[in-house]
């Protein structure tokens, strides 16, 4: 889990880049660093191309990480994710719920650009 | 007329990763095993024996099918090897073939026909040779037949391949669109595209939309939807709000709330994506989760671990003194070193890992350690636990490639001592294994205690075996 | 046990007759001459109505030694209550398995 602020393009963007699993075991360590990284930004977005699995919780943290950045006037984007990543994204509906790019850079630009998918 | 079907693992080999356990021809179409569409077409086409012939193992389809008495045809089923011909099966099965006109279907294959009433005839006027062919079957009939009237024009039937997810995914979505319905499909049925087995139960406020194809014992809740064209197998729960469209959803299968499954497979805790052939196993149960059965034969198994912990505690206790002895003796001596092996254990997905001595010495000393199977003295330990048993197959390692796993067989239950042992079987891991696998139908605890001491006092007197 | 042979187009066909277990596999195995050296044989199993662990064993070691030697063991005429026995253990993937011994014998050599 890597946490930097992506201000090339204008806006400060907050990139969080996930690894591995997000699961019961570490998705209170998500929330909570999202909390703190809330200060500096309330724009965001997953880079979720290295993330091999998520489970349910781990679903439920990142979905309330995008309700905490809407509140803030802000949005949370998911980019590069995995088949199997969107799979459960798919199943669950949630990938109704946010906006998702197929890689990183594009989920950046459309902050600049406000395009929208 | 005679059927020959001959089935090989390198074509079917694919299904096993999207339904492990499961014999490919016993793997569900529409609700219905595939075998029996194979059988149908036989039956349909005039056979009155079948046979069934496979380099790879045919014991769950013997189980299901059993003799074809169902079928009203006498079902035989035969073993060929990998790398025979197509010619050296036929020799194989000479006898089988010699009397009749034989209907050779080789191959993974589905045969989809039209015309039920017409294949009889077509087969019966339709002289020998090779009548379809694809990528991975072919069609053929040998022997010649009694009044060969014309060459045949168009076939009343054509093969499809199933060589992949993907091909098995579009032929369930075919043969529930495919009405009227030549096939025999499960259930009743008061209309053409929807087919309803037993103990349904569709709460208030859900929804079926045709066509749909649902198993025995099934229920769907309330604000569910199921279909269009969804097969959803037996013992299967579909619960509040979600949906089920464009999906086979497989026996003792539970479907959470609030899902979404779309042009998905889903079976047990995996859903898989047949497009791209993704494959993610649900680690949350309220999400997909099988439906075990209640384990069977528990008593059976009760008697068996206190047969088993019985012997081990007994050689514990013969074998702790020997064997502080040899640690200090080796210790001082600075020979003694353990090393951390991880086995698989008897269910999926389990392993024990136990600290066996490894030590770095010839002489009498360390051969007299491994004749009193010292070496695998903690594993005892293991028994009284009920990981292990004292005697069944050789424990087969952890490796890091994680590779070993294709070689654990259904009747596999790692123990401190295998039966080939016991027996003093050639060591060969594919000749052991024959004898474990006979134990693991054959075997009794009284038996097991038995060959326990055997496979002990063979290990102390090794060579000694003509 | 009875060992009865016959030979087809110069292969020995090796018969043996009674149950396959524990008390006669060791006879069976020192049962015939064929068993060593590089020649083909078929065993007809057509008369063998029980086998057991070690029976299959036997066959298992005649068919090692024989394909060391550089000869191999095709297998014939299993009944039903064989066939399954080999079915269970998958000792199938080991042999060669024909409806007939004739046929079996017919094409080697």
């Amino acid at each position: 889990m890597k946490f930097q602020i992506d201000s090339s393009s204008g806006p400060h963007i907050g990139i969080v880049t996930l690894t591995g699993r997000v699961d019961a075991r570490n998705c209170t360590e998500l929330q909570n660093s999202f909390m703190s990284w809330l200060m500096d930004t309330s724009r965001f977005v997953f880079d979720c191309s290295g993330l091999e699995f998520i489970d349910s919780s781990g679903l439920g943290t990142i979905v309330s990480c995008l309700r905490k950045a809407l509140d803030h006037n802000g949005d949370l984007k998911l980019a590069a994710l995995s088949p199997k990543v969107s799979m459960v994204l798919e199943l669950t509906k949630a990938s109704k719920l946010f906006s998702i790019f197929p890689d990183a850079s594009e989920a950046v630009n459309s902050y600049v650009t406000g395009t929208k998918e | 007329m005679k059927t020959l079907i001959v089935i090989r693992e390198k074509d079917y080999g694919w299904m096993s990763s999207f339904f492990p356990g499961v014999h490919p021809l016993v793997v569900p179409i529409c609700n219905k095993p595939f075998i029996e569409f194979l059988l149908d077409f036989a039956i349909l086409a005039g056979s009155t024996a079948v046979r069934i012939v496979s380099d790879g193992s045919l014991n769950s389809v013997e189980a299901y099918c059993e003799t074809g008495d169902r079928w009203g045809i006498e079902l035989g089923y035969g073993s060929i090897r990998q790398n025979d011909s197509d010619e050296t099966v036929m020799e194989k099965n000479r006898l089988f073939c010699s009397e009749d006109r034989v209907l050779v279907i080789n191959g993974f294959i589905f045969i989809r026909y039209a015309d039920k009433a017409g294949l009889k005839s077509f087969f019966a006027e339709t002289s020998s040779g090779s009548l379809s062919r694809c990528s991975s079957g072919s069609i053929e009939l040998t022997g010649i037949p009694e009044d060969v009237s014309a060459a045949p024009g168009t076939l009343p039937f054509s093969l499809t391949d199933l060589h992949s997810i993907d091909s098995y995914y579009r032929l369930n979505a075919e043969i529930l669109t495919d009405y009227p319905s030549p096939y025999v499909l499960p259930g009743y049925s008061n209309e053409p595209d929807c087919h309803m087995g037993r103990n349904v139960v569709i709460s208030k406020g859900a929804e079926v939309i045709k066509p749909v194809v649902i198993g025995n014992n099934v229920q769907i809740m309330k604000g569910a939807i199921v279909g269009p064209s969804a097969v959803i197998g037996s013992n299967v729960i579909v619960d509040r709000e979600s949906t089920v469209s464009r999906s086979i959803v497989l026996d003792n299968t539970y479907i959470g709330e609030q899902l979404d499954i779309v042009g998905r497979i889903a079976s047990g805790n995996t859903l898989v994506d047949p497009e791209t052939a993704f494959l993610v196993s649900m680690e949350d149960p309220h999400l997909l989760a099988g439906m075990n059965k209640a384990a069977r034969r528990q008593g059976l198994v009760l008697i068996r671990y206190l047969a088993h912990a019985a012997i081990a505690l007994l050689l514990i206790l013969l074998l702790i003194l020997p064997y502080l002895f040899f640690r200090i003796l080796l210790s001082v001596t600075a020979k003694w070193q353990t090393r951390a092996v991880t086995f698989y254990g008897a269910n999926e997905g389990k392993s024990f890992t136990s600290a066996l001595p490894s030590i770095s010495c010839g002489g009498t000393t360390c051969s007299l350690f491994t004749r009193l199977s010292l070496d695998r003295f903690p594993m005892f330990f293991h028994v009284l636990a009920g990981k292990i048993g004292v005697i069944g197959s050789f424990p087969l390692e952890v490796k890091e490639s994680g590779h070993g796993e294709t070689e654990i067989f259904s009747g596999y239950r790692p123990a401190v001592f295998s039966y080939a042992e016991a027996e003093d079987w050639p060591a060969d891991a594919g000749e052991s294994a024959i004898v474990e696998r006979y134990y693991a139908v054959h075997g009794t605890p009284a038996q097991d205690i038995v060959l326990t001491v055997k496979a002990f006092l063979n290990r102390m007197h090794p060579g000694e075996q003509e | 046990m009875m060992i009865r042979e016959r030979n087809h187009n110069g292969v020995t066909i090796v018969m043996p007759v009674g149950r396959l277990d524990s008390s006669s596999a060791s006879q069976f195995m020192s049962g015939s001459p064929s068993f060593s050296g590089n020649g083909k044989i078929v065993i007809d199993l057509s008369e063998v109505d029980f086998i057991d662990s070690t029976g299959l064993g036997s066959l298992v070691g005649i068919a090692r030694k024989k394909r060391e030697q550089g000869g191999d063991v095709r297998l014939a005429c299993l009944n039903e209550k064989l066939r399954k026995v080999f079915e269970i253990t998958q000792a199938f993937r080991l042999f060669d398995i024909y409806d007939d011994a004739e046929t079996a014998a017919g094409r080697q050599g």
